[in-house]
């Protein structure tokens, strides 16, 4: 088998416990977004539209629908002879079971995925963002800086830097300084989670981090200051575009709005960048002599009835008569029933809202409700 | 049971009357309900009732119909064993005939020796049709009948169930007897075999020319004439394409419609059905029309009645208005300006 120039390691065990009940029977990277994919999608399509076309993807928490999901990579052109996607989930050495304790030992546990490709350099990844990056321009980057390793980054506003892993870098981007969720930041560039390694570089390291009894295993808190105390030449890549962690409810709610603005940096409609997807087969959507749709997103197999404002309908949704969903994202198929007012609501996958139910915005609060099937019954 | 059956697909047909759709293209592959080609509804219907291998026979411009089929994998018909078979007719002159040409079977006839099939199921590409074939064959093997010819309110729909034996010897005796093909038998009084006949009761359409592709598709509007062609438990399966979802922007209205994925809608659009990728400009008007695959209609156009084939350009402020009963066809890849109206 001939060696690979770069092979990727997505990171796709993170639990997303801020999703609340979303992410109570899925990982977060299989969350539905955008009216007709899951957050992992953009990772594994920026892998194939960069000529990258051999991923290990690290799965540990619910890893069911996201390993059939992924299934043999085919949605992504990722069932390759020669590489193409492997799910590799934890797995039991001799007597116990080594579950992934932090990133950077869910990549040593898999070193013998990446020995057996044995690739110049390593490209990390993690599953939870969106956004539409070329990582081979990252890796000539990295190549014509000769980096031990590049970490990209994004200018983020001073206000929130404490949120974030910010580098502090000199003037030609050589990173000098990490610090992690700082409270007084120097500089506003926040590490991206995205980092590409020399394989050789990041092996000795691994190993070495995995002796270390006090390691959290992580790659921001021990292996990238680990490399910085030993002077390796760590670079940051500047990224400008659309990036967003869809960590929470409201930030969930709030990127798939981002979709609904004519100006938005995120054009899922770029033919030579596109965002592919398992597609479920639907036949195309109807929309009835009563129905108004505005300013909206909406995938095949909907039925529309109502009235749509400013809202993303996943798959198979249907809205019928008198209803009126207004700055809302409702998940693949879920029906909801007449006269129903939903106003800044995430709806859940297959559940059923009553006849009548009337969620209108609160006024304590802006923040966006997360519809569960239990709370819906206080609402009919 | 069912995989005593194999699926035989006639895409031979070539219908006058749908010339202006079939000039670059076979009938089997004519674009319907926004994202679906004609023989996507026999062929889903045969992998729904079970059957695991099929034979199509092409003839015409059949480029479109392998890139649509690919494979077969979009009908889970991408098999080590059986799958999808694609048998383009070596004879390019020899004449129209009916549904089921024996002449062109005999040039493959070691499929039907080498199926490990009792029944074959042969049918026409053009019926749009959500129908189960798993009663028929029961049917068929309970009556002891050499033919079951499919029709519904006594018009045939043009899809026989034979024991493969049967129509094995019907190809190879065909000089002798005369019959071409399994429309010659069914047409003759005088021919030998017990005929039976299966009432199917569902939604039927036969293509056969503009005005019927365009009513049928107008049909597809009615909530009853949809559920019963898109059934949850027996999808129409087709070519799936990366589209993002359908996007409606500030000022659209989209009324009574079938829209497809990818489409991005700022103007007016009514009775209509719009397929992928389509683009509606701003102040156009799109009224009882059929929008192919990645047509664009700039600003301020009134477009009704018309079928605009794949990849027609409408320039801002055109008119093109028809009626009805006279639907007009913009040909596939053309541009549509203002300029020509006069």
């Amino acid at each position: 088998m001939a060696n690979k120039k770069c092979v990727a390691m997505l990171l796709a065990g993170g639990k997303g416990s801020r999703l609340n009940s979303l992410t109570k029977e899925l990982a977060k990277p299989a969350v539905p977004f955008g009216g007709k994919y899951r957050i992992i999608d953009f990772t594994l399509s920026n892998c194939t539209n960069s000529g990258i076309d051999t991923v290990g993807v690290l799965t540990q928490y619910q890893p069911l629908i996201l390993n059939s999901y992924i299934g043999i990579g085919s949605a992504w052109d990722l069932d390759r002879r020669n590489g193409g996607v492997t799910v590799l989930p934890p797995y039991s050495e001799s007597s116990e079971v080594k579950w992934y304790t932090g990133t950077a030992s869910a990549i040593y546990q898999n070193i013998n995925y990446l020995e057996q490709h044995n690739p110049e350099y390593v490209l990390i990844l993690s599953g939870d963002h969106i956004y539409k990056m070329n990582y081979d321009l990252m890796l000539d980057y990295h190549i014509s800086k000769g980096a031990d390793a590049t970490i990209s980054v994004i200018e983020v506003p001073w206000h929130e830097t404490n949120r974030f892993g910010i580098m502090n870098t000199s003037l030609d981007m050589r990173i000098e300084d990490f610090e992690e969720k700082p409270e007084q930041a120097k500089n506003n560039l926040a590490s991206m989670g995205i980092y590409i390694f020399k394989w050789s570089v990041l092996n000795e390291f691994l190993q070495k981090d995995n002796q270390n009894k006090d390691s959290s295993h992580d790659f921001g808190k021990d292996i990238i200051p680990e490399m910085l105390k030993l002077n390796k030449k760590l670079y940051a890549y500047p990224f400008n575009g659309y990036w967003k962690d869809v960590g929470t409810v409201q930030s969930l709610w709030e990127a798939n709005m981002d979709l609904l603005d004519e100006n938005c940096e995120l054009n899922l409609f770029d033919q030579d960048w596109r965002i592919y997807s398992v597609n479920p087969n639907h036949p195309p959507q109807y929309i009835s002599p009563q129905a108004k749709v505005k300013q909206s997103l909406v995938n095949e197999g909907c039925t529309i009835e109502g009235e749509v404002i400013k809202s993303v309908l996943f798959q198979g949704v249907a809205i019928d008569k008198g209803s009126v969903i207004k700055e809302s994202v409702v998940m693949p198929n879920t029906r909801i029933g007449k006269n129903v007012i939903l106003e800044k609501v995430i709806v859940p996958s297959n559940i059923v809202i009553p006849d009548g139910t009337v969620i209108k915005e609160r006024k304590e609060t802006s923040e966006v409700l997360l519809i569960t099937p239990e709370s819906i019954c206080h609402f009919a | 049971m069912n995989n005593r059956l194999l699926g035989v697909i006639d895409a031979t047909t070539y219908h006058k009357g749908l010339d202006e759709l079939t000039l670059h293209r076979s009938l089997a592959a004519v674009p319907f309900a926004g994202r679906y080609r004609l023989i996507d509804f026999i062929l889903s219907n045969m992998v729904n009732s079970g059957i695991e291998s099929v034979a199509i026979f092409p003839k015409y411009q059949y480029r479109s119909l392998m890139d649509h089929l690919g494979s077969g994998k979009n009908w889970d018909l991408d098999r080590k064993r059986d799958g999808l078979f694609f048998f383009p007719s070596p004879m390019i002159d020899s004449s129209n005939s009916g549904i089921g040409s024996f002449n062109h079977f005999v040039a493959n006839i070691d499929y039907f020796y080498r199926s490990s099939q009792d029944y074959a199921l042969i049918a026409n590409c053009y019926t749009v049709c959500n129908i189960d074939f798993s009663p028929v064959l029961q049917r068929h093997i309970q009556s002891g009948c050499d033919i079951t010819s499919i029709q519904q309110l006594n018009q045939p729909l043009e899809m026989y169930l034979v024991k493969k034996d049967l129509l094995i010897d019907m190809i190879q005796t065909r000089r002798q007897t005369g019959y071409t093909c399994i429309s010659d038998i069914m047409a003759d009084i005088h021919q030998p075999y017990t005929i039976c006949h299966y009432e199917y009761k569902g939604e039927a359409v036969t293509i056969d020319s503009v005005q019927s592709y365009f009513q049928a598709s107008m049909e597809l509007l009615t909530p009853d004439v949809w559920r019963n062609l898109f059934l949850r438990d027996f999808p129409i399966y087709t070519k799936v394409k990366d589209e993002p979802p359908t996007r409606y922007l500030n000022g659209c209205e989209v009324k009574n419609s079938i829209v497809a994925n990818g489409c991005q809608i700022e103007g007016k659009v009514e009775n209509s059905i719009i397929a992928r990728g389509v683009k509606v400009g701003k102040n156009t008007i799109v009224r009882n029309c059929v929008i192919m695959q990645k047509c664009e209609i700039q600003e301020g156009c009134v477009l009704d009645s018309v079928i605009l084939d794949k990849d027609v350009k409408v320039e801002e402020g055109t008119y093109l208005t028809c009626t009805q009963s006279v639907p007009f066809v913009v040909k596939k890849g053309s541009i549509q300006g203002a300029l020509m109206n006069s």
